[in-house]
């Protein structure tokens, strides 16, 4: 059984069609990114996977229950939007408030000590820069040692040794056999981090698989070599430019591109095929928005 | 983590936050007192019986205060903040947030009408025997629900920026056309005619009875049909606010 699933989920906002059937699950130990562009209806799946909201059609469940059901949500743990916190609360005050709800959540001080929050732990919350807060949002997912921790952009506007640390601690989690679902407007992040990618985009599932799937399915190559252009060919649509007496061809096709390069009996040397990157595939997808 | 250790950990937050508040703290804790100082200390000085009634009054006052602050402007507040969202996703029943919100605002109520009774024991001849101050404290706790299902209601109903000055202004006119202030006797035409239906004059109907002949029975009764049409006007702010948010 999943974790986590949404079923042909749908969701209105008056005339605007933000969810037009959903499907994706998380089962147990799969680290899951899920992306999309700004409006690509992300945000509203998630808040019906927490239970935030009720989806007009299809179903969700969360553990086999409601996400609405408080038992479920003993297995789930949330980053809280950050800038949100009680201003006047300390670090550690907070994250014992959000440990009290778990049935066997971790020790605070030692998980502030595992995120890199000790020296903050003492600290008013509202005294503590964005990036600061963003971190313990994070830590605070964790702190209830949960079955499917849902990290919303949790490494926006964050260091890159926090960021690090993050990756490596999600990579432990799933490694004891739970789940790690979030969402990035890094793809790099997502690339390194996600055994699976689904992306969302005008209120649809647009893929779900591995990332090397879906840089392989959308993604483009690049090949360039030392010689003159070809004039264009049917083959496969391609941008072709010069740099520095190189010709650099991006195509979906480059063995196309090779076998015209040949028959035409060009001269060409130092040729070089590149798989371009998740970043590439992804503006492939959605059309040049992220 | 059983219901009980989730209401008090989050009163315990929830009192935490407000403590660190000085600007919430001493106008909420001191403000009836002040009052007291100023309007009744004048009066009630010179004779047990006034003082008594006086103190009564600004139990009231006090009660009355704190719940439309606590919950009308704190809930109004709070209710869109991404802190709120976020504690619904957390394991915890929307229920154990309003038993916490009454927990503390049961504390800064006493803490109040505690600093009111201060004043009277140090200043004024105030002669209540120690079963009539239980009864106070009963009677303030009892009296003080409907005040805290009103506070709800503003605090569903109104904006965060609409709902201290709507609050305030409940306040102070019911607590005046109330006979908090003035006794009823003394309060001129409108106030006087009106005065008999609103809650506040019978909250402090009910404590009053505690020094003088009263009513308390037909005050009880009348408060606990304001609490039902406060639960309904609540309930509905509730879920106009769940439809909106969370739908």
């Amino acid at each position: 059984m999943n974790y986590l699933e949404l079923h042909d989920v749908r969701k209105s906002f008056g005339e605007i069609h933000a969810l037009r059937g959903v499907s994706f699950g998380i089962g147990a130990g799969e680290i899951v990114a899920l992306l999309g562009p700004n409006g690509a209806g992300k945000t509203t799946s998630l808040e019906i996977a927490l239970g935030l909201r009720a989806a007009d059609g299809g179903s969700v469940r969360l553990f086999g229950g409601s996400p609405r059901d408080v038992g479920m949500r003993r297995r789930l743990g949330v980053t809280p939007q950050d800038s949100g916190f009680p201003d006047n609360l300390k670090v550690r005050e907070i994250a014992q408030l959000v440990a009290t709800h778990y049935p066997h959540p971790a020790a605070v001080d030692a998980a502030l000590d595992a995120a890199g929050l000790s020296d903050l732990a003492a600290r008013r919350v509202g005294t503590l820069s964005g990036g600061q807060q963003r971190r313990i949002a994070v830590a605070l997912a964790f702190i209830g040692n949960p079955d499917l921790v849902v990290l919303d952009e949790p490494t926006t506007g964050v260091d890159v040794e926090s960021r690090r640390r993050l990756w490596e601690s999600i990579g432990r989690y799933a490694a004891d056999g739970r789940s790690v679902l979030f969402t990035t407007h890094y793809l790099e992040e997502a690339e390194a981090l996600a055994m699976r990618v689904v992306v969302i985009d005008r209120g649809v599932v647009k893929f779900d698989g591995t990332p090397s799937v879906l840089r392989e399915r959308f993604g483009l190559r690049r090949l360039s070599y030392v010689g003159e252009p070809l004039a264009p060919v049917a083959a496969a649509p391609a941008t072709i430019v010069q740099i520095d007496g190189r010709t650099v061809v991006t195509t979906s096709d480059t063995d196309a591109y090779v076998r015209a390069l040949v028959t035409a009996g060009a001269p060409f040397a130092q040729l070089e095929v590149t798989v371009s990157s998740l970043e590439d595939a992804f503006l492939t997808m959605t059309g040049g928005s992220k | 983590m059983n219901a009980l250790t989730l209401v008090r950990a989050h009163a315990r937050a929830m009192l935490v936050d407000l403590r660190r508040t000085p600007g919430y703290v001493i106008p909420t804790v001191f403000f009836p007192a002040m009052f007291f100082t100023i309007f009744a200390l004048p009066y009630a000085r010179y004779h047990a019986d006034i003082a008594d009634l006086e103190l009564l009054s600004y139990v009231a006052f006090a009660i009355v205060g704190v719940t439309l602050f606590q919950f009308g402007v704190g809930i109004a507040a709070e209710r869109g903040r991404p802190w709120e969202r976020y504690i619904r996703t957390l394991p915890c029943p929307v229920w154990v947030r309003f038993v916490a919100r009454i927990a503390c605002a049961m504390v800064f109520g006493l803490a109040a009408a505690a600093m009111v009774a201060l004043v009277a024991r140090i200043f004024t001849p105030v002669d209540l025997t120690g079963m009539q101050w239980l009864q106070m404290g009963g009677y303030a706790l009892l009296g003080g629900i409907p005040f805290v299902l009103f506070g709800i209601a503003i605090g569903y109903w109104c904006s965060a920026r609409a709902a201290l000055p709507i609050a305030n202004i409940c306040y102070l006119l019911l607590s005046f056309a109330g006979g908090l202030w003035l006794p009823p006797q003394m309060l001129p035409g409108v106030a006087a005619a009106i005065s008999p239906y609103l809650p506040t004059r019978q909250f402090g109907e009910l404590l009053w009875s505690i020094a003088i002949p009263g009513h308390p029975v037909k005050a009880l009764i009348d408060l606990a049909l304001y609490a039902a049409f406060f639960a309904l006007l609540a309930t509905a702010g509730y879920r106009r606010d769940e439809r909106t948010r969370y739908a």
